[in-house]
């Protein structure tokens, strides 16, 4: 099964939100079973990014490659990056995987990649 | 609606203090008290971030009136992330100008250096969003490091501009002896040199560390009160003018166009119409330059320059002491330190100082109005002050 990460639209507009807000942002719409669940896509372009070099706690690596990514219906996301060499504006595709492992879970999240 | 004046003021030393997170909010409001003559206040508010998380104190303010012998003065501990101290503030003024209390005492307290460097990192990371930030790593250097790339990409600011911004506060910040850092550095230490690669690496690239503030343990005091309380104590008139607040999306990602800062702007828009002001009537501001990066995009955002034209001002020497609009004459977050939940109330300190022409060799002269910008989460959460000398 492809893992997905879901984005909220709102069934009276139709405006997406990644994450989840109770109210939409757009129009209004505040019955919050309103909203269906769509995935968001996993192609985009890189918006900007950095390299961090002092972790929080769960981490067992040195650095961290973190980004912000355009996808292609116009969201966007944060999300983990595995690229050498990330330039502002390139194409890049992403994967559901753990970004985080803590004392008592996993967590899933966007890592992308070089497309 | 009453107009509110500063009646006291005190502060600890930004650093690692080893005393009880209580003592830390007590010194300063101590300090406070001596400083107006007063004895008794209505009102207790404590800008608080960590109590609960790194020092194991919750009801933080209800311990601080109670060590201070004050009570049976009400008091509540204010959380708002690093704008905490500032939104204090906002409270203490609300309490004077609504007519329920004449005297209340504003303190803001921070013990992080409790917590080793990893969970300081990671307590401040989670102001972030829990799913869609926190969990991928993102702390609040990351933001930062995200932001300064885009700043970079699209204004032309340098490596050089963010060491600047480093060397200005570093240099304001050795004639303020409650300061954190007292390191005179200079561009080719932190930029130039061979060696500049081992004395600043990189925290969150392109920022280094000489970017970032440090991380710090402090207290600072406002007493705000009256014009009738002022008439009987004799100090100078420093009256807490104007206050604006403004929010953003939670997530930086979710912004438009993530080099704009929406919610400084707004804040300092309705701070400034309040105070019926204009940004070039300031004559010394603190702006909240956690990162080197910010004290530039703040400068911009809350109009003193055009927006991109921040870093251009800066290398004019503008915002220098003696400069047009001198910015951050305590050192700022960056040097001066950053208890986060009492920073809103230092960087309120200095301004009273500076109103009073109490600052000492940093003092900016001829200072008549004064600004504060406390910027919580990333730009989520902002309060800006403006403070007039009457």
């Amino acid at each position: 099964m492809e893992l997905n990460i879901y984005a909220y639209k709102c069934k009276r507009c139709g405006e997406l939100h990644y994450p989840y807000k109770t109210i939409c942002k757009k129009c209004g719409e505040n019955d919050h079973n309103e909203f269906d669940i769509v995935p968001l896509p996993k192609k985009g372009k890189l918006l900007t990014f950095t390299t961090l070099y002092t972790l929080p706690s769960d981490y067992e690596v040195v650095t961290l490659a973190l980004g912000i990514v355009e996808l292609e219906d116009g969201n966007r996301i944060t999300g983990q990056l595995d690229i050498k060499n990330p330039k502002i504006g390139m194409k890049v595709n992403g994967k559901v995987e753990v970004v985080r492992k803590d004392l008592y879970k996993k967590h899933l999240g966007m890592i992308f990649y070089k497309a | 609606m009453r107009e509110v004046y500063v009646a006291g003021i005190g502060i600890t030393s930004f650093s690692r203090l080893e005393y009880p997170l209580v003592e830390i909010a007590a010194y300063p409001g101590l300090m406070a008290l001596r400083d107006s003559g007063l004895k008794k206040v209505d009102h207790l508010y404590v800008a608080n971030m960590g109590g609960g998380r790194i020092n194991g104190q919750t009801g933080l303010a209800s311990a601080v009136v109670d060590h201070m012998s004050l009570t049976p003065a009400g008091a509540e501990t204010i959380e708002n992330g690093p704008a905490s101290g500032a939104s204090a503030i906002k409270q203490g003024y609300m309490a004077i100008a609504s007519g329920m209390h004449d005297v209340v005492m504003v303190i803001g307290a921070e013990r992080m250096r409790e917590a080793n460097p990893l969970e300081a990192t990671d307590f401040v990371a989670t102001l972030t969003h829990p799913q869609a930030e926190y969990i991928y790593g993102v702390t609040l250097p990351a933001l930062a490091g995200m932001f300064t790339r885009l700043y970079m990409e699209k204004y032309g600011v340098t490596a050089r501009h963010l060491a600047m911004v480093a060397v200005k506060n570093h240099k304001n910040a050795m004639d303020n002896f409650f300061a954190h850092l007292h390191e005179d550095i200079t561009i080719e230490g932190i930029l130039d040199s061979p060696e500049a690669s081992t004395n600043n690496p990189y925290v969150a690239d392109p920022l280094r560390f000489y970017d970032v503030c440090p991380v710090s343990d402090g207290g600072a005091c406002l007493i705000l009160a009256t014009a009738e309380v002022m008439k009987k104590i004799n100090k100078p008139m420093i009256r807490l003018a104007g206050i604006g607040q403004a929010t953003d999306t939670h997530c930086v990602h979710e912004r438009k166009d993530p080099t704009e800062l929406l919610a400084v702007r707004e804040a300092a828009r309705q701070s400034f119409k309040m105070a019926g002001v204009k940004p070039s009537d300031v004559s010394v501001a603190e702006l909240h330059d956690a990162f080197t990066i910010l004290e530039i995009a703040e400068s911009e955002e809350v109009g003193f320059f055009k927006k991109g034209e921040g870093h251009l001002a800066l290398e004019r020497g503008e915002t220098q002491i003696g400069g047009k609009i001198p910015i951050n004459p305590s050192g700022g977050l960056k040097a001066k330190g950053h208890p986060v939940g009492a920073t809103g109330v230092g960087q309120a300190h200095e301004i009273v100082l500076q109103l009073r022409g109490e600052a000492g060799k940093r003092q900016v002269k001829n200072a008549k109005v004064g600004f504060t910008c406390n910027f919580g989460g990333f730009g989520n959460n902002v309060v800006c002050l403006t403070f007039i000398k009457e």
